[in-house]
């Protein structure tokens, strides 16, 4: 379980690998917001390589989408696998976040 | 000295010549150790004695021959009067002194190991002692200050201390003090330069401090007097190297001799035991801490558990079965139930972020403010939406949020109206088998501003059911780590919908572990299933 964080173009693009649970969450906000504070703007978080979110993951994808908003930036999220997209559908949290299915997708639309 | 009482007598029998021996004892004047019996004319007479060769004196008998006797002990041999003035006393000097030094050499080393028997047999009844202190006490300070006054006495120490390490301040505190109160002793910084005690425990090996050396530190200045001998209590953990715990001291010994090699040893050993005793009746409190605190976890999940109402208040207008399981003593996950009147059935089940205390809290301010809400507003969407009202700067500043589902049944209306706020798991299910999802019409409470919207559905009575669960049941997984899935619950309610919801939920329940098996539980669980 890591979060990998690289800059494509202006583009913040964090990885994350393995699992987004209670006890990973707060490692993921804070490197974002290390970045928000840095003054960087646009992020995209990819979950190409995540099997499972749980509830207290997805709270923190809500805090950060917040966040990120209040300082004029904009958050996207990318690779949802089947079981994550049907989570997202069935909670409507995809009414909350701009969700594309490639990396590609989701670098060009911002 | 009875042998050589023997000897002398034999002597004078041989030679007709009296003979006595003299010796100091201890810095006093000479004393007579042995004479020869009857003693001829030497009784009540004492020579005066000197270390230079034999000499001739002249006591109320006759004359006499006065020899120091060669060896460790000051003595002295005086040999006459004898019955025969010719007789050759300087002959039978030389011929005694080597044969009385030999003797006396040997009784001063046999005297000597009684004397080291007897410290012996006196350090392996301290050891006893300590072990039976220790044996019957989980109260250290209590141990400690027993402990001191046995090892004190034993190698005749007027002062001493047992510091223990405080891992929270980093200090060695005074658990007993010999000679002062040890409240009245402050504690001692590990870091401390001037301290031998911070020394020893920092070095993790003993040392004997002169007088002179080194001034004392004002905390250990109160029992450090002369020589004192420091040494620290060690520990060592099973399969795991040694770990200072602490340090004895002594000093002030009564007999103004130092500590000797003997003494370091024997105080290393007793260190030792108390070492095990340190870390003993920290293991105890530990585990009663332990104990403690897993009858209060027991305690909150029992009251959490009594804030989820009985099924029956819904009776009989509704038939509901409901279980919640946290994962850990206490959880997020919740149902509640409303009787409505004119044949309406409030149903709600909800699940908080996270788990654990922080969701528990929650969970309880749901529980309370739902049964108010429900109450009060016909409509679930607006029921959820004052809901949200009450829990909003909680959710906030707690970063959680409330996935949740709040159905009201009218079985006179032959509808069920419903709000869903993000939650992902729930079903109508008809007589006839169809399964139909009930999807959330909003994302979870938190999330958003909005107040919920609402949706109408037809319900046959006493026929449809509603089934609700929430992801604890779902994702739970087996030990490969396969989760558990929705398909296989919405089945078997399918498959048995004609039976009670009691017997339906065993049969889940039952379903969900046989599938997790002994694999812990990860999330929390809830399951509610309605008829009505």
């Amino acid at each position: 379980m890591s979060f990998a964080l690289r800059k494509q173009g202006d583009i913040v693009v964090v990885d994350v690998e393995g699992q987004l649970i209670v006890g990973n969450r707060q490692e993921l906000k804070q490197k974002v917001l290390d970045e928000l504070e840095r003054g960087e703007k646009k992020f995209l978080i990819d979950f190409s390589q995540t099997g499972y979110i749980d509830s207290s993951g997805l709270g923190v994808l809500v805090s950060l989408s917040k966040k990120i908003r209040e300082q004029g930036g904009e958050l996207r999220l990318a690779n949802l696998n089947d079981d994550l997209k049907t989570l997202f559908e069935l909670t409507k949290l995809d009414t909350l976040f701009q969700i594309a299915d490639t990396r590609e997708r989701a670098l060009e639309s911002f | 000295m009875t042998e050589l009482q023997t000897v002398l007598t034999a002597f004078r029998d041989a030679t007709g010549c009296a003979a006595a021996i003299w010796a100091e004892d201890e810095g006093r004047l000479p004393s007579r150790l042995a004479a020869s019996t009857p003693a001829v004319g030497i009784l009540g007479w004492t020579p005066t004695f000197d270390n230079g060769p034999p000499r001739l004196v002249l006591c109320p008998g006759g004359p006499a021959m006065v020899g120091s006797i060669p060896g460790p002990r000051r003595a002295w041999l005086v040999i006459g009067p004898a019955a025969d003035p010719s007789v050759p006393l300087d002959t039978y000097v030389r011929f005694l002194l080597p044969v009385v030094s030999q003797y006396l050499q040997s009784a001063l080393e046999v005297e000597h190991a009684a004397n080291e028997l007897a410290e012996r047999y006196e350090e392996i009844n301290l050891l006893y002692t300590i072990t039976e202190i220790l044996g019957r006490t989980v109260s250290l300070g209590e141990a400690a200050a027993t402990i001191l006054k046995e090892v004190s006495e034993t190698v005749g120490a007027r002062r001493g201390s047992i510091l223990v390490h405080d891992r929270v301040t980093d200090t060695l505190q005074t658990v007993a003090a010999l000679g002062v109160p040890a409240l009245d002793v402050p504690p001692i910084a590990l870091t401390d330069e001037c301290s031998v005690s911070a020394r020893v425990f920092r070095d993790q090996r003993a040392l004997l401090v002169e007088a002179g050396d080194a001034v004392p530190c004002p905390a250990e200045a109160r029992y450090r007097r002369g020589t004192m001998l420091s040494v620290p209590i060690m520990w060592t953990a099973p399969g795991g190297g040694a770990q200072p715990l602490g340090v004895v001291n002594l000093s002030d010994r009564a007999s103004g001799q130092a500590f000797s090699a003997g003494d370091q040893k024997l105080i290393t050993a007793i260190a030792t035991q108390i070492g095990t005793a340190i870390q003993n009746t920290r293991l105890v409190r530990a585990s009663l801490n332990q104990q403690r605190l897993v009858q209060e976890l027991e305690l909150a999940h029992d009251l959490q558990m009594k804030l989820l109402p009985r099924t029956e208040i819904v009776a009989p207008t509704a038939e509901v079965a409901a279980r919640v399981v946290p994962a850990e003593s206490v959880g997020g996950d919740l149902y509640n139930l409303f009787r409505l009147g004119e044949g309406r059935t409030g149903v709600m089940i909800g699940d908080v972020s996270s788990h654990g205390y922080r969701a528990a809290l929650i969970m309880a301010l749901v529980m309370s403010a739902s049964a108010i809400h429900a109450q009060g507003s016909s409509d679930p969407g607006t029921m959820l939406g004052a809901l949200l009202g009450t829990l909003r700067e909680e959710l906030a500043s707690t970063e959680m949020f409330l996935s949740t589902f709040y159905g009201v049944i009218d079985r006179r209306a032959g509808t069920l109206r419903y709000a869903n706020a993000g939650h992902p798991h729930a079903y109508q299910v008809t007589a006839d088998g169809v399964c139909e999802r009930l999807p959330a019409l909003d994302p979870p409470l938190g999330m958003v501003e909005d107040t919920p919207g609402a949706r109408t559905r037809p319900w046959v009575s006493g026929a449809d059911l509603l089934l609700l669960f929430t992801d604890g049941v779902s994702d739970a997984r087996d030990r490969f780590g396969i989760r558990f899935g929705e398909q296989p619950i919405v089945e078997t309610v399918r498959r048995y919908r004609a039976e009670p919801p009691a017997q339906i939920l065993t049969r889940i329940l039952d379903e969900l572990s046989e599938h997790t098996g002994a694999a812990v539980q990860r999330d929390d669980l809830a399951v509610v299933l309605v008829r009505s």
